[in-house]
């Protein structure tokens, strides 16, 4: 190992710290960009609509990003630990499709949170054998998630089914019509803000808690830091590994209920190809695709932009396919500037 | 597990003891046979040159890697081998020369987090006590210098100078309840006044009986420290006892010992005139004001310790992290290298000293690796590759430097170090240099192939090739150099002619404090 020769002499411990400039922020804080990111469209979009500004704007916002929120925490996880996973949409879809089917067939009355856990429980199993041949193949997970992807996906198509059906169990149709808030809006409609919002708070509360204050979490992005370093510290690959895919796993099984009893449907063609939309965002919200970096805010100021961006958009009369190329801007902008301030 | 040891006189049961350990690498026998014992509240000098054993024995002693023979009695207890957990678990803390710290994680993660994990078996299913972790953060940081407030605590490591990582992997190994502190090259980017306060932080651990193994090779410093020496050279231990009965000739002696093996491979006189000429070299913060000539067919040394610029200045005449400040003048013409596109099309070539990360493609065929910096020149009428003229060129390659293979379509990786080492050289060759820069070009490779290396630079230097060889093997630059420059904190410091200047001197200039 190399180290570099320093032929100034070297800074005095207590000079090595200066007062935190814009750039040592930035690079500590990669967050910050994406809220003025997120500040800014949100000024550009109400300049033109006032409308925007309205409670209703923010739940339709909440509904959205729900999903998406829960599948970005799961993502953050295997990011920070310098892995990658597109296969959670694959878990989701395999989870969600066959629960529905199985609880409509035989027990139509389940309560919904037995079914909630059950599509977990799934969603965990399929994650663990995710983690289980990152780590036993040594092979990186982008390989493995791919294969496992297809894997999932072929069974669920093959072995479950292809229709979709739109009758889904009634409890879950229930929960998916319970609204935490709603009002009348000026113009006579009703704006709900649903339950499941819930969801992504107790989801996003639980991943913060997991990565800031249990070792596993330090494990993560230790791991993501320098995988020898980490295993020369003492800490165990094979359970860091197991817990990265099993919880983003879990949490795909979450999701993947919710979008079906928000949705009032289960299509076994639906979320898949969509693992990058949530991938963009985590990155937006300053996670680094190389690892050991990422935080629970970022990410859901990441989700917020871009489901804004998806979502909103369309009040100002930005054609969806546009919007495409506006979240693209962003992330070339957001990626650019993070490699900038990293760069000494 | 447990075994009662006895005691072999009246002294008190060491704190580790090392038994008749071995350890092979594909090639190499790293430690034949190595017995030490290690008592509490002392300060053991590891010394030897690069290559005796030294990280390979460090490694098997902090859990990193296995013995192949031999076991390792702790505290008592008996290991056939340690894991990292095991010797953490036992006390046993490693400040190692490449640091191991997290560069994305806080300072007081990194201090504190490892301890926590030693202490609880390594079980990542809890939570942990954050204050506590600061606490013991804190009393490290204060102990070897540095602020212990809770800013300078949370700042991540990648932003912060190596100087400071390196006291803060310091303050690491000390943090915890350590009995073992095993310290790698400690004080290679201190200052003085740094230096001087992990003196006294040393002293304070063993005054509390912990054991300390110090692996540096400044002797100044290790006088200054006190305590036994253990000399290894070869894998073997040469010689132990206590420092004060040792003078800085002998330690060099014993760690050298090459006086058997020193026939010079140089035997012609190189009058040449002058093609190459550095002027007032610099790159920021690496080297400054770095001047030399070069002859044509001249071998020319270049030494230094680690962070002496050495490694920099040959990257820069690379091309690969050019430099930034002076001249460059080839055969008279200004030339500069921006990039090892430039050098190539000077002719200068470079054979780095990693050659598995920076110069092979290891799963690549021999003749791919010898065509590598040609390719364009192989190029046939239609742009694609003249694959006669490429084969043509790796089977004159794999004759001339007389690599053992039987077929140049087999992949680089089935090939010994030495054979390795000639590839890549071989390729150099290929542009048919008039420099080549070869940096390190023995490292990790047996002593025969070594033989028919420097057998090749001579060869090539009276071809009227100049060389530039970079080392740390002292008595390789003597044997093989017309002249030595010796580097140090980033300038050129002094010039010996390597038909003049004994082993020991050259080891002396180099150990020696003024710059």
């Amino acid at each position: 190992m190399n180290s570099i020769a320093t032929t100034s002499p070297p800074a005095e411990p207590a000079a090595a710290q200066p007062h935190l400039g814009l750039r040592a922020r930035l690079t500590r804080h990669p967050e910050l960009f994406t809220l003025a990111l997120l500040l800014l469209t949100c000024a550009g979009v109400g300049a033109i609509n006032p409308r925007f500004f309205q409670l209703a704007t923010l739940f339709d916002l909440l509904h959205s990003a729900t999903t998406t929120g829960l599948f970005a925490c799961g993502a953050l996880v295997v990011l920070a630990s310098g892995g990658i996973d597109v296969s959670f949409m694959a878990i989701a879809a395999l989870v969600m499709y066959s629960v529905t089917k199985a609880v409509f067939a035989w027990w139509p009355e389940m309560p919904f949170a037995l079914i909630l856990l059950v599509g977990a429980l799934g969603g965990t199993l399929l994650g663990l054998l995710n983690g289980l041949a990152v780590h036993t193949l040594r092979a990186p997970s982008l390989i493995v998630t791919i294969g496992t992807q297809y894997l999932y996906r072929g069974i669920l198509l093959t072995f479950v089914g292809t229709m979709f059906f739109m009758n889904i169990p009634p409890s879950m149709d229930r929960f998916g019509r319970t609204a935490l808030l709603h009002y009348q809006t000026s113009d006579g409609l009703r704006a709900v803000l649903p339950v499941s919002v819930l969801a992504l708070v107790v989801g996003a509360a639980l991943t913060w808690w997991l990565l800031k204050r249990t070792m596993m979490g330090r494990g993560v992005y230790a791991m993501g830091g320098s995988l020898v370093i980490a295993e020369r510290l003492g800490y165990r690959l094979r359970a860091i590994h197991l817990f990265v895919f099993g919880y983003a796993g879990l949490l795909a099984g979450v999701a993947g209920i919710l979008h079906v009893s928000n949705n009032r449907l289960a299509n076994p063609f639906d979320l898949v190809g969509t693992e990058l939309d949530v991938i963009a965002a985590v990155i937006l919200g300053g996670a680094r695709i190389t690892g050991g970096t990422g935080t629970v805010w970022g990410t859901l100021l990441g989700v917020m932009l871009v489901t804004l961006i998806n979502q909103v958009l369309i009040l100002v009369n930005v054609p969806t396919t546009l919007q495409k190329v506006i979240v693209g801007i962003f992330i070339l902008i957001a990626g650019t500037l993070f490699a900038f301030v990293r760069r000494r | 597990m447990k075994t009662a040891m006895t005691p072999a006189s009246s002294a008190p049961q060491p704190f580790l003891q090392i038994v008749g350990v071995h350890k092979r690498f594909t090639g190499v026998h790293a430690l034949r046979g190595v017995n030490l014992q290690f008592q509490r509240g002392q300060i053991y000098h590891l010394l030897g040159e690069n290559g005796c054993g030294k990280s390979t024995l460090i490694k098997i002693i902090a859990g990193a890697q296995p013995p192949d023979e031999g076991y390792l009695v702790v505290d008592g207890t008996r290991y056939e081998q340690l894991s990292a957990l095991q010797a953490l678990s036992a006390g046993i803390e490693t400040v190692y020369q490449d640091l191991s710290l997290l560069p994305n994680m806080s300072v007081v993660e990194n201090i504190g987090l490892t301890s926590e994990l030693a202490q609880h078996d390594g079980r990542l299913a809890r939570t942990f006590d954050r204050r506590a972790l600061g606490a013991l953060a804190a009393k490290a940081l204060r102990e070897v210098g540095l602020p212990a407030d809770a800013e300078f605590q949370s700042t991540l490591i990648e932003l912060l100078p190596l100087a400071t990582r390196q006291l803060i992997a310091i303050a690491r190994g000390i943090a915890s309840e350590a009995k073992f502190v095993i310290m790698d090259e400690p004080t290679a980017s201190l200052t003085q006044k740094e230096v001087d306060n992990l003196i006294r932080v040393l002293n304070g651990l063993r005054s509390k009986g912990v054991t300390v193994l110090f692996v540096s090779h400044k002797l100044d410093e290790c006088y200054a420290i006190g305590g036994e020496v253990i000399i290894l050279r070869d894998g073997q231990t040469m010689s132990q006892g206590p420092i004060e009965n040792y003078t800085k000739a002998q330690i060099s002696e014993l760690m050298t010992g090459r006086k058997l093996s020193n026939e010079r491979y140089r035997n012609s006189e190189t009058s040449g005139e002058i093609i190459f000429e550095a002027a007032q070299l610099g790159r920021k913060g690496q080297f400054r004001e770095v001047s030399f000539t070069l002859r044509s067919g001249e071998i020319l040394g270049v030494t230094g310790l680690l962070d002496s610029g050495r490694n920099e200045l040959a990257r820069a005449l690379a091309g690969v992290a050019p430099a930034d400040s002076g001249t460059l003048r080839l055969r008279g013409e200004t030339i500069r290298l921006r990039s090892p596109i430039d050098a190539i099309r000077y002719r200068i070539g470079y054979v780095p000293e990693d050659r598995l990360s920076e110069g092979l493609f290891l799963d690549k065929p021999i003749l791919d690796n010898v065509i590598a910096a040609v390719i364009s020149r192989l190029r046939g009428r239609t742009g694609q590759l003249d694959r006669a003229r490429a084969r043509q060129l790796a089977e004159q390659t794999v004759a001339d430097l007389q690599i053992a293979t039987p077929d140049i379509g087999k992949p680089v990786q089935s090939l010994s170090g030495g054979n390795q080492q000639r590839v890549l050289i071989g390729r150099w060759l290929a542009i048919s240099p008039a420099i080549l820069i070869l940096h390190g070009p023995t490292v990790g490779v047996d002593v025969g192939s070594k033989d028919t290396i420097y057998r090749i630079m001579q060869s090539l230097s009276q071809q009227g090739i100049s060389i530039l060889l970079i080392s740390d093997d002292l008595p390789e630059l003597l044997q093989n150099c017309d002249r030595i420059l010796l580097m140090k904190k980033g300038r050129l410091a002094d010039q010996f002619d390597a038909r003049q200047v004994t082993e020991a001197d050259l080891y002396h200039a180099l150990l020696s404090e003024a710059a």
